[in-house]
């Protein structure tokens, strides 16, 4: 009789009921942004094997990167760049066992929103600025 | 193994309304509480019932809520209690969204209208906010927190310095609750393999105990990739422990022990 309890015993739900929180968003946000990088990667990789193929592979790979959609993948390809390289700087300040009281974890959190967005505008600022124009 | 989703006996169904206050009934003075239920009894799936706690009649913790519930709406009502200030750990369940203890939150501080009370987060549920708290119990025996030594007993005690015993502070006051493991993603997911942030933080307490003569010992028991590494400092641990301790910071610092000792 106990053993069919036990084995019939519920699961209390978890994700259903937790209150998010920013610092648990951002440790998916980082999961999700490193998850993400490997589809980046491959629009890099995609590029490059169109750069050994020649020119006709090459005028249409930048055409295509050079489209709206092209351009939105690549800008959302940088912010998880940098959102993700933000959030292991975080990892490694928290392995050396500091930066882990209430406060600081909050700033971390708002720090790497922040930051990561303000330096993927910066770094297109000065892509366009480098390229010349829109 | 990661499930997002509730197994089909465990899915939540509409309860009962015990007692709703008359509509022309003061708002400020009744508070709604919808509270988890689970019967093993009668076969059926777990199920939220809604009670009105009467402000004015009532002490102002959410355990005195419960009880209040118990003793003048619903005897059936089961839940954990013994010493209603914060010392035993018993009453821990999630309120309002996060784990934290009964007998020391405030009804006030819910941010929601109606107060949520769901068991621990992930655990199997024996009745209604009481959990199966064995395999919990079962980790931290497995860490073996007791004083370990090879030299022989002393006289009187064993000898302690001030700076050695200030190492212990923020880490002997754990009254095992396990707020802080049933608010890990980590322990949800691999809470078979991976010891939680309230085991580990015992761990490393016995770690960091200049007594103990097995240091090296515990390490080793801890270098695992789920028993120790599944620790993805969520933070979700320090964010809910009642007690003000930092289970997070303590996992921090037996993965530095780890490298340092290499």
């Amino acid at each position: 009789m106990t053993d069919k309890l036990e084995a019939e015993r519920p699961l209390s739900p978890h994700l259903q009921i937790y209150r998010p929180m920013l610092t648990m968003l951002m440790s998916i946000a980082h999961r999700i942004t490193g998850a993400s990088l490997a589809v980046g990667f491959a629009l890099l990789t995609w590029w490059l094997v169109a750069v050994s193929m020649g020119p006709e592979a090459y005028a249409s790979v930048q055409s295509f990167f050079g489209s709206l959609i092209g351009r939105a993948l690549l800008f959302a390809f940088t912010w998880a760049l940098i959102h993700h390289m933000l959030g292991g700087i975080r990892h490694l300040i928290w392995d050396t066992g500091t930066g882990l009281d209430k406060v600081t974890i909050e700033r971390f959190a708002l720090g790497t929103i922040v930051g990561s967005v303000v330096l993927t505008i910066l770094v297109w600022l000065a892509a366009y600025n480098v390229m010349g124009g829109l | 193994m990661v499930q997002f989703t509730l197994p089909k006996n465990s899915k939540i169904k509409k309860g009962k309304e015990w007692n709703p206050p008359a509509v022309d009934a003061d708002p400020d003075r009744w508070r709604e509480y919808r509270v988890y239920r689970y019967d093993p009894e009668g076969g059926e799936n777990p199920r939220v019932d809604t009670y009105w706690v009467d402000m004015n009649d009532c002490g102002p913790m959410v355990l005195d809520a419960l009880i209040w519930i118990k003793n003048k709406i619903d005897p059936t009502l089961t839940f954990r209690r013994s010493c209603r200030e914060g010392v035993c750990g018993s009453c821990s369940m999630n309120i309002d969204g996060t784990n934290t203890l009964a007998c020391t939150m405030h009804a006030e501080e819910a941010q929601g209208a109606a107060i949520a009370i769901y068991p621990l987060p992930h655990m199997p549920v024996v009745k209604d906010l009481v959990p199966d708290m064995t395999q919990f119990y079962a980790q931290h025996r497995e860490i073996e927190p007791w004083l370990k030594t090879d030299s022989p007993t002393p006289q009187k005690e064993w000898r302690q310095s001030h700076e050695d015993r200030e190492k212990l502070d923020g880490l002997y006051e754990c009254i095992l609750c396990a707020c802080c493991s049933t608010a890990c993603p980590s322990y949800w997911w691999n809470g078979d393999r991976y010891l939680g942030p309230a085991v580990l933080l015992q761990a490393n307490r016995w770690v960091e105990d200049s007594r103990d003569e097995r240091t090296g010992e515990r390490l080793d028991d801890l270098e695992d990739p789920f028993r120790l590494y599944r620790c993805h400092t969520i933070l979700n641990c320090t964010k809910a422990c009642p007690k003000g301790l930092n289970p997070a910071a303590a996992i921090a610092n037996l993965k530095r022990k780890m490298v340092e000792r290499l």
